[in-house]
């Protein structure tokens, strides 16, 4: 896809008040998104949260109501699919049946009306560069799973597309090859420093594979952040429901620790913020000690879940049951000490930080919607 | 078409798991067999036996049940002790009438095809891509005359044809001399095609229905424009019910008696009229079976042509996705 | 491939109809107006015989270039009703039809069954030589029948006439309902066998059920192939047994036109009406699944 005129490379992608209503239904509302240059950006969200939505207006596969979309620049809020500098990989990778694997990913090249010669030369590119010399002439129905995936990218990048976008590429494929055709889609990304926007609803996956998460609830972003800082600091009580595993305790901070369902302080080193209506502890910072250990509280093991290289295990402790990972031992129905390194605290469902104090309501609808994910 | 990750590497999962217990002993094969032999038998006595008979009836041998139909005739030729004779078949393709009915009746063919192919891709291309009510109304008017009966369809649209029928009227009403269609040949493609048209929009709409939007998705993605998407994606995709159209529409119409028999001229008519007009009016049912013989020789080609676009079709790439 | 992919959203239309600048907004205009243009060609083309012979039923006097008859009378339908043989010949023909499509669906239903849900040798055989009785000219066929029939002195029976319109039949019984048998999955069966169902039982209760869309389209297509047939019912019925088809074609020629007319719509009621009830089966795809040869 040769740069169209005007064009800024350094731009990247830009949604700016992108809205789609579909049905009656709001499906994406004001939706601003940048995505720089060479970046991994994954739209993470349970099932109609208007992530594929957004992905297909990327794509031009649907027109957006209002707002604007811009490539390196270049204004495509409205343009047809076929002009567009994007190529998509789509979820069951759309490969055309009657067409070989090499024809399937020469088709957008001929399209473009280029020499046989040149033709061959990029397909054979793509072929060598994702492994599938040996089904050049096979038919896309012969080759497993793994493969079509990989013609399906091939295909894509051929087209050396200013945008890849992938909706949830790996979805069809069993956990093992998940793993490692993420592992070479990130890998070729990266070399290719190819913009990409990838689509999923598996947040280990989206953890693993991107250079920043905006995890979407209802048609708006919650939160978009690099992963680590995603983990470790969820903006919002949806996105920490949504990433990872939470202690969910529905009370705010208090004398140093959490209260307890029959008021027993659980101690904790330290909070977000110091004050809010729920505090959110992760199992990995909840520290399993010897029982009555100084600053602990007493718990009992109610299930211990081997996780292979950790535990994790399934606490009572003054009527609230917990949960913990850990790298010890304990045997079920052992009473333990059991003491809390860091919480996360909610006010109005939005995180207190201590340098930025909460903001009431911004997330409240987030919540009370999330029950209708189709 | 289930399967869709066909891996040949992978662990043989298997691929058609037909029924619970499966067609591998033989006892059950035997019993299905057995269970699928009436209609075979039944069709081999009556059509079966018939058509040879038949045949043997134009290669001259007049005995045994042929003596009856011999009778009738006005006249036949008889076959040589066992010699089969071709006479029958000499009188009846040198005969001029034989070869202009033939000419109409092919011409006949190849234009009711090729109308009903373009009529029924453009109206289920056209509801597969608008998805809209007028998509789904077009397709359900072209359904319409699969509701009544052909001899009904047939005496209706000769009249609406005919120089006191509807289109000449209307032209009328403008100063404009329009043709009367009924009793000539043009009228006989107009009936053919207004009975073959709702199975032809059927299964061409049932073959776009299968294929998948993220398939033209893609192909628009890769850059190709609507009608390019249609052209490299849906009509390869769409193959096998236009050969299915194509084939059955042909063969309806190659053997059709009642079209061109109330809405065609006398005289060129197809040749299902001529072999029927031979049989009861010219009284020489030899002649008449030589007619049906070649009817029948034209159409086993075109169902060859059938055979053969699925034979391909199962061997490429029968699992889509 | 499963219907679900079938059936997501449709988005293909949805981009095709993206305004494009003013250019675009012009074709699209265009567009419409072609289209408009076309779909009443296709209205008048498919329903325009059908209205005029109605007008016709209904019309007394009809001077040629007018659009509608000049003035109108029931005096047609008075005169089929009493000097036409339309009630026995109605009944003939209904009696026929339903001998010979129950005969068909019993002598096909089975095999049906047999070719779709397994796969002895020469199932495909089967279908297409079932397939090859249909492109023998049915006027050519009637003619070697009727050599038969004299031998077998069925010429001039019921039986005759009901056979002959059986074998019309044939390959929509066998080839529908068997798509029908086989696009029942296995699972549903395997699951049923699991919950502890006798094989008769599950096939009574859950492979007839799943096929029964299927096999209603095919016995209803066949009842109207057996009601409409002419050629065979006369050529074997004739002149003892006269069915309304055949009873049309001489009507036609023998008739006042708004006659022929009256007598064409009463025949076309039933098929209507037995189409109405499948219609959503027949567009469903159960029609045109059956003619994909497996």
């Amino acid at each position: 896809m040769t740069t169209a005129p005007g064009s800024d490379r350094s731009d990247g992608l830009r949604l700016s008040g992108i809205s789609k209503v579909l049905g009656g239904r709001t499906i994406v509302e004001k939706m601003e998104l940048q995505v720089s240059p060479g970046e991994l950006l994954c739209l993470l969200g349970p099932s109609g949260c208007g992530k594929t939505t957004t992905l297909r207006m990327i794509g031009g596969f649907l027109n957006p109501d209002a707002g604007r979309l811009t490539i390196n620049g270049v204004d495509h809020t409205h343009s047809k699919p076929e002009r567009r500098p994007t190529a998509m990989v789509f979820q069951n990778y759309a490969l055309w049946p009657h067409m070989s694997v090499a024809k399937n990913i020469g088709f957008g090249l001929k399209v473009r009306k280029l020499s046989a010669d040149k033709i061959r030369q990029k397909v054979d590119w793509a072929l060598d560069l994702l492994g599938l010399q040996h089904h050049r002439e096979t038919m896309p129905a012969r080759i497993s799973g793994g493969e079509q995936q990989r013609v399906a990218l091939a295909r894509a990048l051929v087209l050396e597309p200013e945008v890849l976008l992938m909706d949830e590429p790996l979805s069809n494929l069993d956990a093992k090859l998940r793993v490692q055709v993420r592992e070479t889609i990130r890998e070729i990304q990266q070399r290719l420093g190819i913009t990409t926007v990838f689509v999923t609803h598996d947040q280990e996956e989206a953890l693993s594979i991107a250079d920043r998460i905006a995890v979407m609830n209802n048609g708006r972003i919650e939160q978009l952040a690099a992963p680590a800082e995603l983990y470790a600091r969820p903006r919002t009580t949806f996105v920490a429901g949504f990433i990872g595993t939470m202690n969910t305790l529905d009370v705010g901070p208090a004398g140093g620790g959490v209260p307890l369902d029959d008021g027993a302080l659980l101690p904790c080193d330290t909070f977000s913020g110091a004050a809010g209506d729920v505090c959110w502890i992760r199992p990995e910072d909840l520290q399993i000690t010897e029982a009555d250990h100084a600053g602990s509280v007493r718990a009992v093991v109610l299930r211990v879940i081997p996780r292979g290289h950790y535990r994790e295990v399934l606490l009572q402790s003054h009527g609230s049951t917990l949960r913990a990972f850990t790298d010890g031992e304990p045997d079920v129905e052992q009473i333990v000490g059991l003491r809390a390194t860091n919480a996360l605290v909610y006010a109005d469902d939005a995180l207190v930080q201590d340098d930025e104090p909460a903001r009431p309501g911004r997330a409240v609808r987030a919540v009370a919607d999330s029950g209708d994910r189709g | 078409m289930t399967a869709t990750d066909t891996a040949p590497a992978a662990p043989a999962a298997p691929d058609k798991p037909v029924t619970p217990s499966s067609g591998a002993r033989s006892p059950r094969r035997w019993s299905m067999l057995f269970m699928a032999s009436p209609p075979v038998l039944l069709v081999l006595v009556f059509v079966g036996i018939p058509i040879v008979i038949g045949i043997a009836f134009t290669l001259g041998y007049t005995g045994g049940l042929n003596s009856i139909a011999s009778m009738l005739s006005v006249s036949v030729y008889t076959a040589n002790g066992w010699m089969p004779s071709l006479a029958a078949y000499g009188n009846v393709l040198s005969s001029e009438r034989f070869r202009s009915d033939l000419g109409v009746t092919i011409w006949v063919t190849v234009l009711t095809v090729a109308i009903v192919l373009v009529l029924a891709w453009c109206i289920a291309l056209y509801a597969r891509l608008s998805g809209g009510r007028l998509g789904k109304m077009l397709s359900g008017i072209a359904i319409i005359p699969l509701f009544i009966p052909v001899v009904i369809g047939a005496y209706a649209i000769r009249q609406f044809y005919l120089n006191t029928g509807f289109l000449v009227s209307l032209g009328r009403q403008f100063g404009i001399q329009l043709p009367s269609w009924s009793y000539h040949t043009p009228g006989i493609v107009i009936g053919q095609v207004w009975v073959s048209l709702p199975f032809a929009v059927l299964l061409i709409s049932s073959g776009l229905a299968a294929v998948p939007n993220a398939l033209i998705d893609a192909a628009r993605d890769a850059g190709a424009s609507l009608g390019r998407s249609v052209w490299s994606v849906m009509v390869p995709m769409t193959t096998i019910p236009t050969v299915i159209v194509a084939t059955f529409t042909a063969v309806g119409v190659m053997g059709s008696f009642t079209v061109p028999y109330m809405i065609g001229p006398t005289s060129p008519n197809m040749l299902g009229v001529t072999l029927q007009a031979t049989f009861v009016a010219y009284l020489r049912p030899q002649d008449a079976q030589v007619i049906a013989v070649v009817l029948f020789v034209l159409a086993a080609g075109i169902g060859a042509l059938y055979v053969w676009a699925n034979a391909r079709a199962s061997r490429s790439s029968a699992v889509q996705l | 491939m499963t219907a679900v992919e079938v059936q997501q959203t449709p988005t293909a239309p949805e981009a095709a109809a993206a305004p494009a600048g003013t250019g675009g907004l012009l074709r699209r205009v265009l567009g419409r107006i072609v289209v408009g243009v076309l779909a009443v060609v296709l209205l008048v083309f498919i329903l325009g015989p059908l209205v005029w012979m109605a007008l016709v039923a209904f019309s007394k006097r009809w001077k040629a270039p007018a659009l509608l008859p000049q003035s109108w009378t029931l005096d047609a339908w008075r005169n089929v009703f009493t000097t036409t043989p339309l009630g026995h010949a109605f009944m003939l023909s209904l009696i026929f039809a339903v001998a010979a499509t129950l005969g068909s669906a019993l002598i096909c239903l089975p095999a049906a069954y047999a070719i779709g849900r397994s796969n002895f040798p020469g199932r495909r055989v089967i279908l297409l030589g079932l397939f090859a009785t249909n492109a023998f000219p049915k006027m050519g066929l009637f003619t070697s029948i009727a050599t038969l029939f004299y031998g077998l002195h069925l010429m001039n029976t019921a039986l005759g006439v009901v056979i002959v319109q059986l074998l019309g039949t044939v390959v929509i019984m066998t080839w529908i309902p068997s798509a029908a048998f086989a696009a029942v999955p296995p699972s549903l069966i395997e699951a049923a066998r699991d919950a502890g169902a006798g094989p008769l039982r599950v096939f009574f209760t859950v492979t007839l059920r799943l096929a029964a869309p299927g096999i209603s389209v095919a016995l209803i297509l066949a009842f109207l192939a057996c009601f409409d047939e002419a050629q065979g019912s006369y050529l074997v019925g004739a002149p003892t047994y006269i069915t309304m088809p055949t009873q049309m074609y001489s009507l036609v020629e023998n008739y006042p036109e708004q006659a022929a007319a009256v007598f064409a719509l009463v025949l076309t009621v039933p098929s209507v009406l037995l189409l109405l009830l499948v219609r959503k089966h027949v567009m469903g795809g159960h029609l045109a699944e059956g003619f994909q040869l497996r």
